[in-house]
């Protein structure tokens, strides 16, 4: 009988003494195990209770556990080759489920997966087809890790992952030998020990290494909080951000432990590309680090800078929020409430010391906007541009924020964006005042004055009646539906380009001549030039600037450029509005990172007003990246990231591409 | 060191300010109020003290029950505790008789130092500060930037005109009137709001003070300044319009 077998050869009749081995090494295995996974488990449960923990909407968790763990939707996605040896190894995992309990039921005897069975034999062989596909996976992470050597995986690389992964590709190959081998034969018993030692060395070393992942994760990934990057509300007196290891919460914990090193956080981060100390995978292994240490009951101070040692508070001042690590986070963690959470701690606490932020404080403790200009101007912008007041009949009450009533570009864009609604006949107005949203105070960390900002804001809309807003800004549409519902319901908000998008068929397409293909509202000369003379307002100081920026004429042929905005992308989930739009007035191109994956102009997070930043500038890495695209206009949809890329493309040498807001790529269409 | 802050509250920097029916105040309803923004920089100026040497700093301010609010920034950026003078007149008396209602709230306090903003942004007299000074009898000195305690008791930066800087010292107990930007200010924090509810807050009615509430010299009216706009357009190449752009920024608007 020495034949080649059909199918898995399992050993038969163990003895006593080989069956109390077993017996032994298990209890010892999972013994093991649970002396490093218990006190791990307590940790997490001994954490503070999140006080917004809410179970439900079920569906949402169910939906996400399917695609972000079962079927690996974002791990393929976002970095397909790994991600697929990944996935492969994963689903191997999963098939040898069942095959590994009927293995270690075989020790006893009384396996239940017949192999010379039908059913037996089509699982077996389904399991090694994942068998192979799983031991080519991890071959090929092995070689990723110890030879292609990312450097976003860290400067040292661990030897345990080598052992594991060598371990896993053991379990594939004793499994596919069994197939090669008999009942009968001594290969079948000592391939069963040598899968059966591998186990039992694998199942001790999950808990002391990344490969926790493989329990913690998938629960990660189901118990996440609701929505992006939100900001847990604060409970009680006590309570005023991560200051120390009591007000480390439960979901912060378990997504400290499950964090896998994989470096997807670093990899996309603006500040870590950037040469700046912040890395997000060392803010979230400073928290495991943490809680290993000091632990969750401990009233140690986290950050460096409070007397704490795990976690740079230079660091994580150092965060735009663009969120790009919690979208591209594979195991569930959500990196932005734990940096703001520790901003919180810092500056709630006052131990934040920072002469720009307690400017920026100071400067909204008394007057109206972030920017520090007296709020006349606004009144005067408003005047010069003929903006209507917003009396409560109106439709849309039109948002301005600190950059579109302040900042010269986002005036342009106010006024373009303006012109776009009297052409398709809206009905707006302005309000007579307005208070920054507390955007960067609320990224920044202090609770104090978003919530005095939010509620006088909340308290003006009301008064004026206010039902729908809309805005050119990102930052206060997050801010304004998101973080201000802590304080009372806000009227309902989009951008502007959400709401460009909804008449996109009546706006003014362009044709290859450059003439905007549209009967004029007005009389007047269809003419290219005309197109490109109008400028719709005269206030003095960007006059020049629009007059050069719209030098071009525009063509169907123009080649443009769309930056996202991390708070119209990722926080809001709109990259196809914008996209549609441009479509309407030029040839839209794509930088190499787009829609999720778009890289941060440096702005988020409250940085705009935080001064020189250490490093390369953020917003010069991404400015060079848009005019590589040979672009010959950058599109843009966010004040902050046209501010940040007029600074950038300003001292660039050679000839910038003219950077333009979607509503005034519409615009320059409309005519006279 | 015991230190008292005059503090006042004045309308918000942007306040859209419009003048009452009797011509001599503004809608009082109409606006948001502040701290007075050189009293801000009084009371950074205890907070440091108070740091440095130990002590107790303690804000006083005259005014309706919304100084409230501005008497609890002053307890959550640090002060220990309030005493608040409650009067709804405050814009009809004059410097003396506000100084003459917190000298007499605050003189069994006995503190080694009383500090206040130069002038405060509404009314701007300057010199309630200075006539608090000589209630106390205590000496005085104003438009300081930098305060430092010796041996024997302060030294004091003063602030002249064209760049020009005094230095003098002066004995304790004294009172001193701050210029704004000495010091870069501290933000109020949640943490010092929650702690400024347990911090005591003395109410004391002006009635009960004695200080007589007729003013020796009255405000008769106020206006709105006038709009006015003038555009000049330099002549000449570059060089030469830039030289005399520079000129005029400096002798003429007085901005550089």
């Amino acid at each position: 009988m020495t034949s080649l077998s059909a199918t898995l050869a399992e050993p038969q009749h163990f003895s006593l003494p080989e069956k109390l081995l077993f017996l032994v090494l298990v209890i010892a295995s999972a013994a093991l195990f649970w002396r490093r996974f218990g006190p791990i488990l307590h940790k997490i449960l001994q954490s503070r209770k999140d006080p917004d923990f809410h179970l439900a909407p079920i569906g949402r968790r169910v939906w996400n556990f399917f695609t972000e763990v079962i079927c690996q939707v974002k791990v393929i996605q976002q970095r397909p080759l790994p991600g697929l040896a990944h996935a492969f190894v994963f689903w191997g995992f999963c098939a040898f489920a069942l095959v590994t309990l009927n293995h270690a039921a075989v020790g006893f005897g009384i396996g239940f997966l017949d192999p010379a069975a039908w059913y037996g034999r089509i699982y077996f062989y389904l399991a090694a087809a994942f068998a192979v596909a799983c031991a080519i996976g991890i071959a090929g992470l092995f070689i990723r890790r110890f030879f292609v050597r990312p450097r976003w995986l860290g400067q040292k690389v661990s030897s345990e992952s080598g052992i594991i992964a060598g371990l896993i590709f053991l379990l594939m190959v004793t499994y596919l030998a069994a197939f090669f081998t008999t009942d009968a034969a001594p290969a079948a018993r000592v391939l069963w020990w040598i899968h059966t030692l591998t186990l039992l060395l694998f199942l001790p070393l999950i808990p002391h290494t990344k490969h926790l992942h493989l329990v913690l994760s998938p629960a990660t990934i189901f118990l996440s909080r609701d929505g992006f990057s939100q900001i847990p509300p604060l409970v009680g007196d006590e309570d005023f951000g991560l200051v120390t290891g009591k007000d480390i919460t439960q979901l912060v914990s378990l997504q400290a432990y499950s964090c896998v090193e994989c470096g997807r956080c670093t990899e996309h981060c603006p500040a870590t590309n950037t040469g700046k100390e912040l890395n997000p995978k060392e803010v979230i292994l400073g928290m495991r680090a943490y809680l290993n240490g000091p632990g969750p009951a401990s009233e140690l101070p986290i950050l460096t800078g409070e007397g704490g040692v795990y976690v740079s508070q230079k660091a994580v001042f150092q965060c735009t929020t663009c969120g790009s690590c919690e979208f591209q986070c594979p195991v569930g963690i959500q990196h932005l409430p734990i940096i703001v959470g520790l901003r919180r701690g810092a500056v709630n606490t006052g131990t934040w010391e920072d002469d720009y932020g307690s400017k920026l404080f100071n400067q909204l403790e008394r007057g109206s906007n972030a920017l520090g200009i007296s709020a006349l101007e606004r009144d005067k912008f408003i005047q010069k541009q003929e903006l209507p007041i917003f009396d409560g009949t109106q439709e849309y009450c039109l948002w301005l924020g600190c950059m579109g009533g302040y900042d010269p570009k986002g005036r342009e864009i106010v006024a373009a964006f303006a012109r776009v609604m009297n052409f398709l006949g809206s009905s707006y107005g302005v309000l007579k005042k307005e208070k920054c949203t507390g955007d960067p105070v609320r990224r920044l960390g202090n609770d104090l004055l978003f919530q005095q900002l939010a509620e006088e804001n909340l308290k003006n809309l009301a008064q004026n009646k206010v039902k729908k807003i809309v805005s050119i800004c990102p930052h206060c549409v997050r801010t304004i539906q998101e973080d201000w519902k802590a304080y009372g319901a806000p009227p309902e908000i989009e951008h502007h380009t959400e709401f460009m998008a909804r008449y996109a068929d009546k706006l003014p397409r362009i044709a290859d001549s450059g003439v905007p293909q549209v009967s004029r509202l007005r009389p007047g000369n269809e003419t290219a030039d005309d197109a490109r003379s109008v400028t719709g307002h005269d206030f003095s100081r960007a006059e020049s600037a629009e007059k050069k920026d719209w030098a071009l004429a525009p063509a169907k042929s123009e080649k443009i450029v769309f930056h996202d905005p991390c708070y119209l992308g990722r926080y809001r989930n709109v990259y196809d509005q914008p996209r549609e739009l441009i479509q309407i007035t030029g040839t839209l191109v794509e930088a190499p990172r787009h829609r999720e994956r778009s890289f941060c102009c440096g702005a988020g997070g409250g940085l705009a007003f935080l001064g020189e930043e250490t490093g390369e500038r953020v917003s010069h890495a991404r400015a060079k990246e848009l005019v590589a695209t040979g672009a010959t206009t950058i599109g843009t949809a966010c004040p902050f990231c046209n501010t940040m890329f007029r600074d950038a493309l300003g001292e660039m040498n050679g000839t910038a591409p003219q950077l333009l807001d979607v509503a005034q790529l519409i615009a320059r269409n409309l005519g006279g | 060191m015991k230190i008292i802050v005059a503090i006042k509250q004045v309308p918000e920097r942007d306040a859209q300010v419009r003048i009452d029916s009797s011509g001599k105040w503004i809608e009082e309803s109409d606006v948001q109020y502040a701290m007075n923004e050189s009293d801000a920089y009084a009371l950074e100026e205890a907070l440091q003290l108070k740091e440095k040497h130990a002590g107790e700093v303690i804000v006083v301010s005259a005014g309706p029950e919304r100084v409230g609010t501005t008497i609890r920034e002053a307890l959550a950026k640090g002060a220990d505790r309030a005493i608040h003078i409650d009067c709804d007149d405050l814009a009809q008396r004059d410097a003396l008789g506000v100084a003459r209602l917190i000298a007499d709230a605050i003189r069994t306090e006995n503190a080694d130092l009383v500090l206040t903003g130069l002038q405060s942004d509404d009314l701007g007299y300057g010199q309630t500060g200075v006539i608090l000074a000589e209630l106390l009898g205590v000496p005085h000195s104003t438009l300081i930037l930098h305060v430092e305690k010796t041996d024997t008791g302060l030294k004091v930066k003063r602030e002249l005109e064209a760049g020009w800087f005094q230095e003098i010292e002066l004995p304790l107990p004294a009172a001193l009137t701050i210029q704004s930007g000495g010091n870069k200010l501290r933000y109020a924090t949640l943490m010092g709001i929650k702690k400024a509810k347990t911090k005591e807050m003395r109410v004391v009615n002006a009635a009960d003070l004695g200080a007589p509430a007729a003013p020796v010299a009255a405000l008769e009216s106020i206006e709105l300044p006038k709009k006015q706009r003038s555009t000049q357009i330099i002549p000449g190449d570059a060089k030469a319009a830039a030289a005399t752009l520079v000129e005029k920024l400096k002798f003429e608007v007085r901005v550089l």
